[in-house]
């Protein structure tokens, strides 16, 4: 119950974060900061996908129709959701997931998250900015984008990463 | 029967992102095929209410610049007033309404959410069909073009920015006044690009950029920019010419939308042009 009130707050400041902080940001060279993948990444291990999914398309739709971007957060999220699960399964430790952790940067180790996180992130960008630019004469332009939104929002994910920490029990 | 179910099991998560991303693509059809619809987007009731919120917050961050810029255009604006003019020739026609008519009014208004790191930006102002906001009016500020209104909510609407791709604003560039076409490139919001020039004409740097209001929606010779560079388009005889925009599109605020008296009487003699090709 506290995990699940936990996470709907999460929902809502990362959406805070994500609407009214980070689209205000001027980087330059086409890079976006996303913030909202992040919270998908940071549910727990045994979340169902369609929960996932839903989840993502939600929050995808509410940032959309703030920021008039009709549809495109939300069809990332949804890809990154659906992704999520074949992406852990193919970096499982040796020893398989352990239920009680959840995917963050403090429980399961720098290797995993940075493999794991980087490789959905790496894919929620370039298809961002394919749907959005949505025409392969402008190749180039979608891929120097997803590069600089891709660096910019995993350095910010790690740096966020450390309020997730875990609270040692003494 | 049984094998469409265990199909339908197997596959069950697959299809289930098909049907989200099919509901993504429908919401996106939505928004640029239905000018009406203003739900979900930055023109509705809610985000209409968070948007301002958060300008007004943004707002004090920018009262000295913003009080700059009012006392610059003050100062211009004092320089073209009547008053302060001594008046060398003293008309011999009266002026009067039968001789001028008024062809534009302009509504002030707030720009509340400007991106510009989109390929194409939509802006949101604060003012809608209340104030007599209307789809196709153009929204210019004091230093330059905005846009073209392209949604209109009860209080909040919409403009396709210059920032967009397919913008097409009718321009004339340099004292010769040779006629393009306005687009963006996406790659710089400083930085338009101007198609539709023939290779055979000279166009010098830093030649002045106006629009050309030809179809009745800007007054005509309003300054966009000025011409940065120009390159010839590969496999064709066009220039490709880079314009400096004047207004920085990142940090505008207020805006004027244009009511143009005159369209409607633009529009219907428009109408008239005979479609079928000579044979």
């Amino acid at each position: 119950m506290k995990a699940l009130l936990r996470f709907i707050f999460l929902f809502f400041v990362f959406l805070f974060l994500q609407v009214f902080l980070a689209r205000n940001l001027e980087l330059g060279m086409g890079a976006h900061l996303f913030l909202l993948p992040l919270f998908v990444m940071l549910l727990p291990f045994e979340t169902n996908v369609f929960v996932l999914m839903g989840l993502g398309f939600m929050m995808g739709i509410i940032a959309d129709s703030i920021m008039n971007t009709y549809g495109l957060n939300a069809s990332s999220l949804v890809l990154f959701a659906y992704l999520r699960p074949f992406v852990f399964k193919s970096f499982t430790p040796k020893e398989g997931y352990d239920a009680l952790k959840n995917p963050t940067l403090s429980e399961m180790g720098w290797t995993w998250f940075l493999f794991s996180y980087g490789a959905l992130l790496l894919m929620y960008v370039f298809w961002y900015f394919l749907v959005e630019i949505f025409s392969f004469r402008e190749f180039l332009l979608i891929l120097r984008n997803s590069f600089f939104s891709f660096i910019f929002s995993m350095i910010v994910a790690l740096i966020l990463q450390l309020f997730f920490r875990k609270k040692t029990l003494s | 029967m049984q094998n469409l179910i265990a199909f339908l099991i197997r596959f069950r998560v697959f299809l289930g992102f098909l049907a989200f991303q099919t509901l993504c693509f429908f919401l996106y059809i939505q928004f640029v095929t239905y000018p009406r619809s203003v739900f979900f987007t930055g023109a509705g009731k809610v985000n209409g209410q968070l948007l301002t919120w958060e300008n007004q917050f943004y707002h004090y961050l920018r009262l000295s610049e913003d009080n700059e810029k009012l006392q610059q255009e003050n100062a211009l604006l004092r320089g073209v007033t009547f008053d302060n003019y001594y008046q060398l020739q003293r008309p011999t026609l009266e002026k009067n309404d039968t001789v001028y008519q008024q062809r534009f009014r302009f509504i002030p208004v707030q720009i509340i959410s400007a991106p510009t790191g989109q390929r194409n930006n939509y802006f949101t102002i604060d003012a809608g069909e209340l104030q007599g906001i209307k789809k196709g009016m153009g929204v210019i500020s004091s230093r330059g073009v905005i846009g073209v209104v392209f949604k209109v909510g009860k209080k909040y609407s919409l403009i396709k920015s210059v920032l967009t791709s397919d913008i097409n604003i009718d321009v004339i560039v340099g004292k010769k006044q040779i006629r393009g076409i306005l687009k963006w490139n996406g790659m710089n919001p400083r930085i338009g690009s101007i198609t539709g020039i023939s290779t055979d004409v000279y166009v010098p740097k830093w030649s002045e950029v106006r629009t050309q209001g030809s179809t009745g929606i800007f007054p005509k010779g309003i300054l966009l920019g000025k011409v940065k560079a120009k390159r010839r388009m590969e496999n064709q005889s066009l220039w490709d010419i880079d314009v400096l925009f004047k207004e920085d599109l990142r940090n505008v605020h207020e805006a004027f939308v244009i009511n143009a008296l005159f369209i409607n009487e633009i529009e219907q003699l428009q109408q008239k042009i005979p479609t079928e090709s000579i044979e």
